[in-house]
């Protein structure tokens, strides 16, 4: 269930997004989701890709510093409220959102899905599976091979 | 003009004179009374009894910073601790200071020597002098709060910080000289018109004394019109006795050297041969009156040159020309020293930063500032800015708490650095940059 998705330290500075999408892209690695909040110096980058261990080794060889982290990717099923839910479920269940993205699949027809990292993956695994949010498996998210 | 001691206008022969026998007195005092010393002595092939001049100061052995951190605390005293009375420490380093102490005679040549200083700016008993050098181990504050006293000024002892505060007190209190770092009084004055207050119309100061930092004749002009006063600089640092070992008369020819009390010669810092007067070099000074902590040869690291021609002021004594420089790389951030060895030593320690950083020394207004990059290595921080932002706060405390500086930081991507062939260059000066 938990999706490897790439983390990068950036500095807010030109070019440096383009660096990075570079080093992925002659490496043929696919960008599934993508996530940067404005910050005043520096930040992280979070990746979804479709070749995680790839995109790691060939940012680090640019000389990037990486963590690979584990995180959720979720159908959150299209209807109104279906988000609130979401976070309200995991609050009764006492777990902290630390940080939220949506994107979406090749073939993806009806709703965004979202990534999810919480404080504790393994409990929101099991709270999720009884809730009407879908989880999507690694294997979706990777490279078909 | 007032000047304080007739030990000030004696005959050039005079001076020497008396500066031979306190010589003398100080190689015998060390030689018999501190071991280090001997065998300084010996190693150099010296004994005190071969110094038949004041030419002969030459054969003699240079002192360094670094013998009194290996004689951290007191190995180089040449009293007992039942006879000091004081003690101060260097400003600025790391766990083990260079520590001074001074015994009852000392503190008295002390009060004496800034007493000519503080009348050689103008100051008098009339005056109300407002001291912003931090009161603690630092030598600044104390040792101008004596010898003002002892000319009769009255003196308010501030200490450093509390900008808006200070302000309120010197128009208070019509504070009419200010004492304190050159940068200090600089971002005083700045914020003094920020709060609504012209320092030339609405306070009373007539005389700035400064020290603790070098400065330039720029700065003299502005801090004398910022201020509307008359800006002298003086000179000193805690190892020698703290300030008062030379200082600016009203004709502004150079920093009057308390001679009866200090020796003054210019090195060639790579030679360490004796250069003639009016050459610039490395300023030696060996104290001749000082009972607690003799030093002989002290090197300065300040470069500088010498001059001992007469002073309209009437004062015969050789003037130290303002510094040009300093032959390492120390900063002096204001009024704190730190060495770029240091804040490496506050950074490496710290888990999550790679050997590589930079440090970048600005002018922020008036004030010196220092910048650190430092790139970012350990992956774990990546699980959440938080995590960064602890890095950022730790290496900011420690700077401050350990050094007691504050550092611009920045956290930046490894291997952004510029990498230098060679030794690094850890430290960009910027200061002069527009």
């Amino acid at each position: 269930m938990l999706i490897n998705q790439l983390s990068v330290f950036i500095e807010n500075k030109k070019g440096r997004l383009c660096d990075i999408t570079s080093s992925l892209k002659k490496a043929s690695v696919d960008i599934r989701a993508i996530s940067v909040f404005d910050s005043s110096e520096f930040g992280i980058l979070r990746l979804v890709v479709d070749q995680p261990e790839v995109g790691a080794k060939v940012l680090r060889e640019a000389g990037h510093v990486v963590k690979l982290a584990q995180v959720l990717a979720l159908d959150p099923s299209d209807k109104i409220g279906s988000l609130n839910d979401l976070f309200c479920l995991l609050y009764e269940q006492n777990i902290n959102v630390e940080y939220v993205y949506s994107f979406v699949m090749p073939n993806n027809t009806g709703s965004p899905l979202i990534i999810l990292k919480t404080d504790d993956q393994e409990k929101a695994i099991k709270v999720l599976q009884t809730s009407d949010a879908i989880l999507i498996p690694s294997k979706n998210v990777y490279q078909q091979k | 003009m007032k000047i304080w001691s007739d030990k000030e206008s004696l005959s050039r022969d005079e001076i020497k004179a008396i500066q031979f026998t306190r010589l003398k007195e100080t190689l015998h005092r060390v030689y018999d009374k501190v071991p280090y010393y001997k065998q300084m002595f010996i190693d150099k092939g010296v004994h005190p009894d071969d110094i038949k001049s004041l030419d002969d100061m030459h054969l003699l052995p240079l002192t360094t910073k670094e013998d009194l951190r290996k004689n951290y605390p007191f190995g180089l005293f040449a009293k007992p601790k039942n006879e000091i009375v004081r003690y101060h420490a260097s400003s600025g380093t790391t766990g083990k200071p260079t520590v001074v102490g001074y015994t009852k005679n000392d503190i008295e040549v002390w009060t004496e020597v800034i007493a000519r200083l503080a009348t050689m700016a103008g100051v008098t008993a009339e005056d109300t002098a407002q001291i912003t050098f931090g009161f603690g181990l630092f030598t600044g504050a104390f040792g101008l709060q004596q010898g003002l006293e002892r000319i009769g000024a009255g003196v308010i002892p501030m200490s450093s910080g509390n900008t808006q505060k200070q302000i309120m007190i010197m128009q208070d209190f019509q504070t009419t000289t200010l004492i304190g770092t050159p940068s200090y009084a600089l971002h005083l004055a700045e914020t003094a018109y920020d709060i609504g207050i012209d320092p030339k119309k609405d306070l009373f100061l007539k005389y700035g004394l400064f020290g603790g930092e070098g400065s330039t004749e720029e700065m003299r002009n502005k801090l004398n019109e910022a201020w509307g006063i008359f800006a002298t600089e003086n000179y000193g640092m805690s190892e020698l006795i703290g300030p008062g070992v030379a200082g600016e008369c009203q004709a502004l020819t150079g920093m009057h050297i308390c001679e009866d009390h200090f020796i003054a010669e210019i090195i060639d810092p790579e030679t360490l041969e004796v250069l003639p007067e009016g050459s610039v070099g490395e300023l030696i000074i060996t104290p001749i009156s000082k009972e607690a902590l003799p030093l002989i040869r002290y090197r300065t690291k300040d470069i500088t040159r010498l001059d001992s021609s007469p002073c309209s002021c009437g004062r015969t004594t050789t003037r130290i020309a303002k510094l040009s420089g300093r032959t390492d790389d120390m900063l002096i951030i204001g009024g704190v020293n730190v060495f770029p060895s240091q804040i490496e030593g506050v950074l490496l320690g710290i888990e999550g930063i790679g050997s590589n950083y930079q440090i970048r020394v600005l002018k922020k207004g008036y004030l010196d500032k220092i910048e650190i990059d430092v790139e970012v290595a350990n992956s774990d921080l990546l699980d959440s800015v938080t995590l960064l932002d602890a890095l950022y706060n730790e290496i900011a405390h420690k700077l401050t708490t350990v050094l007691g500086i504050h550092a611009g930081i920045h956290l930046v991507e490894p291997k952004s650095l510029t990498r230098s062939e060679g030794k690094a260059k850890r430290v960009i000066d910027q200061r002069n940059e527009k």
